[in-house]
């Protein structure tokens, strides 16, 4: 129960964690998915190729597009590239390190189908069992080309009454799972040995940008996620102080048509209770349907520049070098400019 | 018991991990029924269309409107459709955001049965029976001598093996293949277009409506907050009322009783309790009825609520029998399309 505990604990912690526990759980339900299909070869001579090649690769791609979907940075990523420049300058670089890091996560699940079904075989036997050049068997030398045809075409249906427990067909059938599981390990092999490179000579490249790039896409998906939380605090709050307002309101309404009958030690206004510390500052003087709005669409419009020591309503450019409050030793500027 | 109460607060963490985990669980719940399912295809040339057609494409209804049912959220996009205006304009962005993400989420179940339904192939196979080639499957020659219905008769059967008789005609095999291969590819084909579908609105959407959006998800989020806040307000108000009655019924009875016994041995019994009650606790339960004390007034209240919302507008106290609109009032937004922002 504990290891589960830390395992939620250390998935939650950074964004990066939860889309690798995401990719990770992806991986599993396609596994999960391609052991219960049950695969079904028509064994006719045009269709066979159709759905070997149509199940090799149509999974995979409806895994992509859901490996984006179930990524929140995918969102993020379009955001960032939508949205107007305002205070805030884009990032083309950061941008890109977003895109790329998404789409190595989505090509995790397709690229697990792909390999599944190419090691089981059964794939590639449907699809390629015709393109078998007969000449390699001799059990095919007293038929004629369109029985040979026929034949072919029934290889991966075991159960077949005109190939049933026929040598040739277990020699065809051998042939293509051979050749199958030869291409996937191969894939596997390449994938992996591409993955490693990668990762060992990732470091003998531009080290400093590629350590920004990360900072900053993190930070624009807090940013994002921090936003939406101060939103639901706010509004919150406002529904409090409507809500207690109303009542409030009625109150007063009654006074002023005399309804009211006067309970012997009557609180004093409930307004002054909303006047309280935390009421006002989860506000922040915003309280009113128009300022809401023009709160939000001053955010979509124009960010706030990057810079926390500039006095608010700074009229510059967010990673700008020229503002000079920004802390020694960052030099953003030089290698932000792309 | 203890990892469902952990998954369960690990969903509840914030609204929306909560939401997707309820969709997942749907999900995982149509694909559970559907192989609990017994299918079972009539065999008859009139009959197996129409069951097919109704095993497709009734429980996907179901499982919508259970979906839409199951969401919390339906009552409150009622309400806010229903209700007058006041002083509250009504925006419908707001509406069409709320039902749309409640329709995004009750579709994915329906979604999940036809995709099942269509890659495990007894549906359809059942329902195009009667429809196979038997020219280019079976035994051409014999095909075109059969009458019609003997033919669909005959055909009909071939979901069911144990009474299937046209083995001379037809291999039964082969037409099962046939048929379920055309299946599972429709079934991906659906899967896939749906995916799609799915992703071009999530990706595309930023690059328009962005701000409204905000806006939309901002107004949705405050409408449920201040439903649920007016309830609780509502319930402490109600125990208050209750409590500050029960008090006075019981001062009143003790009132009665002094009068009636005041010279009696009880009068120096009761006197002490009956100063004990105005002062523990009754100030605050007083300072929670908030000046609305009867039944007319709290009636008129909970009728305002629904007819006139209060403006969105704080700070400013205006008696409700003003002129309505006063400062202009919440306008209806317009719908934004930010795409002349962006410089991409």
């Amino acid at each position: 129960m504990d290891k589960f505990r830390l395992l939620f604990q250390h998935f939650q912690t950074s964004s990066e964690s939860v889309m690798n526990g995401i990719c990770l759980l992806l991986a599993a339900v396609t596994v999960k998915l391609y052991s219960s299909f049950d695969f079904n070869c028509p064994c006719l001579a045009r269709y066979n190729t159709l759905y070997g090649l149509g199940l090799l690769l149509t999974p995979p791609l409806a895994l992509f597009l859901c490996g984006l979907l179930v990524n929140r940075q995918s969102v993020v990523m379009v955001e960032e590239w939508c949205r107007p420049e305002g205070h805030r300058r884009k990032d083309p670089g950061i941008i890109r390190y977003m895109c790329s890091s998404v789409l190595q996560r989505a090509l995790a699940a397709p690229l697990v189908w792909i390999l599944l079904a190419l090691l089981d075989g059964k794939c590639f036997v449907c699809a390629f069992s015709n393109s078998v050049d007969p000449e390699k068997f001799l059990d095919f030398a007293n038929m004629t080309p369109s029985q040979v045809q026929l034949f072919l075409a029934k290889v991966p249906c075991k159960e077949d009454e005109l190939v049933r427990d026929n040598p040739a067909r277990k020699a065809v059938s051998r042939y293509l799972r051979c050749l199958s599981q030869a291409i996937g390990w191969s894939i596997t092999l390449l994938l992996i040995v591409v993955a490693f490179l990668a990762r060992c000579l990732r470091p003998c490249f531009d080290q400093t940008v590629l350590l920004q790039r990360r900072y900053w896409s993190n930070y624009v998906d807090l940013e994002q996620k921090l936003f939406d939380e101060t939103c639901c605090e706010h509004a919150r709050d406002f529904a409090h102080r409507c809500v207690l307002h109303f009542f409030a309101s009625m109150q007063s309404e009654l006074r002023a048509r005399g309804l009211r009958r006067d309970l012997v030690g009557e609180p004093p206004e409930a307004l002054e209770d909303l006047e309280g510390g935390s009421g006002k500052a989860h506000l922040r003087a915003v309280c009113s349907r128009k300022q809401v709005d023009h709160l939000l669409s001053t955010w979509y419009n124009s960010k706030p520049p990057l810079d926390l020591a500039a006095p608010p309503g700074l009229q510059g450019a967010g990673l700008s070098h020229r503002a000079p409050m920004v802390a020694p030793g960052t030099d953003l500027s030089q290698h932000i400019d792309v | 018991m203890d990892k469902f109460r952990m998954i369960f607060q690990f969903l509840q963490s914030n609204q929306e991990s909560f939401m997707n985990g309820i969709c997942g669980i749907m999900a995982l719940a149509s694909a559970q029924m559907y192989s609990a399912f017994d299918f079972n295809c009539p065999c008859l040339p009139g009959y197996n269309a129409a069951y097919s057609a109704g095993i497709l494409l009734a429980p996907p209804l179901v499982l919508f409107l259970l979906g839409l049912v199951m969401n919390n959220n339906i009552s409150m996009l009622a309400e806010e459709w229903k209700r007058p205006p006041g002083r509250r304009a009504k925006d419908p962005a707001v509406l069409r955001y709320m039902f749309c993400s409640m329709a995004q989420r009750a579709l994915i179940a329906p979604v999940v049965w036809v995709a099942v339904t269509l890659l495990d192939g007894k549906c359809f196979l059942c329902a195009f029976c009667t429809a196979v080639p038997v020219a280019a499957l079976g035994n051409g020659s014999v095909a075109p001598g059969l009458p019609a219905p003997e033919l669909a008769r005959l055909l009909a059967r071939v979901p069911c093996p144990e009474i299937y008789d046209g083995d001379w005609l037809l291999a039964r095999e082969v037409a099962v293949r046939y048929l379920r291969c055309i299946s599972q590819a429709l079934g991906w084909s659906f899967v896939l277009l749906t995916t799609l579908l799915a992703f071009v609105v999530r990706s595309v959407r930023p690059c328009f409506t962005q701000a409204a959006f905000l806006k939309s998800k901002y107004w949705s989020h405050y409408i449920d907050i201040e439903r649920k806040l007016f309830d609780e307000t509502c319930t402490e108000h109600a125990k208050a009322f209750a409590k500050v009655c029960i008090q006075q019924f019981f001062e009143a009875m003790n009132h009665d009783l002094e009068l009636s016994h005041a010279h009696g041995p009880l009068a120096t019994a009761t006197t002490p309790s009956a100063s004990h009650s105005p002062t523990e606790g009754a100030e605050e339960e007083r300072g929670k009825l908030r000046g609305i004390t009867d039944q007319g007034a709290i009636n008129r209240l909970l009728t305002s609520w629904h007819k006139c919302k209060p403006p969105l507008r704080l700070g400013q106290e205006e008696p409700l029998m003003g002129n309505g609109w006063a400062g202009g009032g919440p306008r209806p937004p317009r719908k934004e399309v930010a795409t002349y922002f962006s410089k991409v």
